[in-house]
């Protein structure tokens, strides 16, 4: 735990409050009368997901929350739960619902290093590679000519089953690059 | 019955007391709720309420407990009944004691933080907004004044539009004879000025004695008076007329609140600052210049432009092009933004467009009556909030 003066919280910080550890999406500054300010704070709930909003005086003492984090890797999937595993062969479990944005891209045979955060003890988040490669399983062939990648497609990845747009040019059993926070398309793997 | 702690601190000037006063008789006296506020200079209290004694530690003031705010705070008696509801007033810091008390307490009290007054957009995001408190784990919310249904309004007693609708000829008369100034006379302007330091106050004195109408202006104490005296070369102390050019000026005595209301109406001009006599002028429909309080980095110069954008664009303005505009280079003028460019012609303008300018300040006063009143709306969101609703007084 640290003091955080609310004037300089910023996004992606993460508070504690009401004994909930939540991270802050947006943050609002303004003055408000003889000089003093006022800040607003959009945050996400860690451990519940919920979005919600404060407000303080700019010069509030607030307590900032330091969150482990661990390189870990995707094991398997068993309903509602993913399982990771670090490197000490130890498990943590994580609710489906809270890895929802990046849940299309956790395959079985996947073996980038993903970074866990931990709250207590308790793994709250995923954060993939920035590019993950994955295999598409499936996409209709086009009429060649296109070679400039403007032009897309669907593709369904392999294990995942998720479908996305592609450019023309991309095969099945092709490896892609993927951006995993926007989650599109990048190249394909040569 | 649920007691309600108001605290406030006296920064600088009147602005701080002369709201949580405002606010605090109200809520005794239109609400029936039991009302205690703090205060840490009721030296400067006292020359707003003369019945307040500077030196009592408690007393009753208008069905209100007003209470000495001292430093260190008074140890609070673990057994008393804590306040149902604490607002702390401009964001001022309550002692650590008294917020420790508050989270001991059964039920939770409702904490509210009044902030100051803006026109901005971001107040309507802000208003009502949750506040929790690591130390205590108690949650404040955040009350913020305004000018529209999505604030918590301005503080307008009940009968206040009505006083007003009263004050006639003789009224006004009986008015200037107390004050001790001259009549009304047909032709000339009257002009009241409060006013935090300002360079341009001196301009406009040049202006004012070359006016092509006469004017008369009343000056409360405080910088103006000083300014007055040093444009004068002479002492100008209160009492005194000086007669230069057109302008005749006028040091006024410092009025309290309840003759305040008066002077606004009875003038034709209003020149006002800050927060409390700015919602009053308002309240008054008469024109009026108001003086931002100055911060650091030009954060007054952004409020006095949301102020006016709302209350020159506003319903009826489309009829008064040239009155509004001739406004807004007066008051960029009166703020140092901006000198106005023919600042002679621009007060000539300003007179010929009186009546179109008090026809806005009319259509403006009945829409902010459309946001509700301030400690009205305070109330029904403490009754909200744990059916904390007020009680009426036996027979009251």
């Amino acid at each position: 735990m640290s003091v955080k003066i609310a004037g300089d919280v910023q996004s992606g910080n993460v508070l504690l409050v009401d004994n909930e550890p939540l991270v802050v999406l947006k943050r609002e500054y303004n003055k408000s009368g003889r000089n003093a300010a006022v800040v607003k704070l959009r945050a996400k709930n860690l451990l519940t997901g919920r979005i919600s909003e404060t407000v303080y005086k700019a010069d509030d003492k607030l307590t900032g929350v330091v969150l482990d984090k661990k390189d870990c890797t995707y094991s398997y999937y068993a309903a509602p739960v993913h399982v990771f595993v670090d490197e000490e062969y130890n498990q943590y479990e994580i609710n489906e619902e809270t890895l929802s944005d990046i849940a299309p891209f956790l395959a079985p045979d996947m073996t980038d290093v993903c970074e866990v955060t931990f709250y207590e003890g308790k793994p709250l988040s995923v954060v993939l590679p920035k590019i993950i490669i994955r295999e598409v399983e499936y996409t209709e062939s086009v009429a060649r000519g296109d070679t400039s990648g403007k032009i897309t497609k669907s593709a369904i990845l392999k294990h995942t089953k998720h479908d996305m747009q592609v450019s023309a040019f991309v095969e099945i059993g092709d490896k892609i690059e993927i951006d995993s926070v926007t989650g599109e398309f990048r190249a394909r793997v040569k | 019955m649920s007691r309600w702690d108001l605290f406030c601190r006296v920064v600088d000037n009147y602005g701080d007391i002369g709201v949580c006063w405002r606010l605090a008789r109200q809520l005794a006296s239109e609400h029936h709720l039991p009302v205690r506020l703090w205060v840490d200079d009721l030296a400067s209290f006292a020359r707003l309420c003369p019945a307040v004694d500077p030196l009592a530690p408690v007393q009753v003031v208008e069905s209100v407990e007003v209470c000495r705010w001292t430093d260190p705070f008074p140890a609070v008696d673990p057994h008393a009944e804590s306040a149902a509801v604490v607002i702390e007033a401009f964001a001022c810091e309550l002692p650590a004691t008294y917020i420790a008390a508050l989270a001991r307490s059964t039920p939770r009290p409702v904490w509210i933080n009044l902030e100051y007054l803006s026109a901005e957009e971001w107040v309507e995001g802000c208003h009502l907004g949750r506040s929790p408190q690591p130390d205590s784990g108690l949650v404040k919310t955040f009350f913020f004044p305004g000018f529209t249904t999505r604030t918590g309004g301005l503080l307008k007693e009940r009968d206040l539009l009505e006083r007003r609708a009263r004050f006639n000829d003789r009224a006004e008369e009986a008015f200037r004879s107390r004050l001790g100034v001259p009549l009304r006379a047909d032709g000339r302007i009257t002009v009241s000025l409060f006013c935090y330091e300002n360079p341009r106050l001196r301009h406009w004195l040049d202006v004012w004695r070359e006016s092509a109408t006469p004017i008369q202006v009343f000056v409360s104490p405080g910088w103006g008076q000083a300014e007055v005296g040093r444009w004068l070369g002479e002492p100008f102390l209160e009492g005194t007329c000086v007669q230069r050019g057109q302008v005749s000026l006028h040091a006024l005595p410092f009025l309290p609140q309840s003759e305040y209301d008066p002077l606004l109406w009875s003038c034709d001009l209003n020149f006002v600052r800050g927060e409390d006599s700015f919602v009053r002028a308002q309240w008054a429909e008469r024109p009026f210049v108001w003086q931002a309080y100055p911060q650091a980095d030009a954060a007054h110069v952004v409020k006095l432009q949301a102020f006016l954008d709302r209350y020159l664009a506003s319903d009826g303005a489309k009829e008064q092009p040239e009155a509004l505009e001739t406004l807004r280079v007066v008051w960029r003028d009166w703020n140092g933004l901006e000198p106005a460019p023919r600042p002679g012609a621009t007060w000539g303008e300003l007179v010929h467009s009186h009546r179109e300018l008090a026809k806005r300040g009319k259509e403006w006063a009945a829409r902010l009556d459309q946001a509700g009143d301030l400690a009205n709306n305070l109330v029904r969101f403490v009754g909200e909030q744990g059916g904390l609703f007020p009680q009426p007084r036996q027979g009251g």
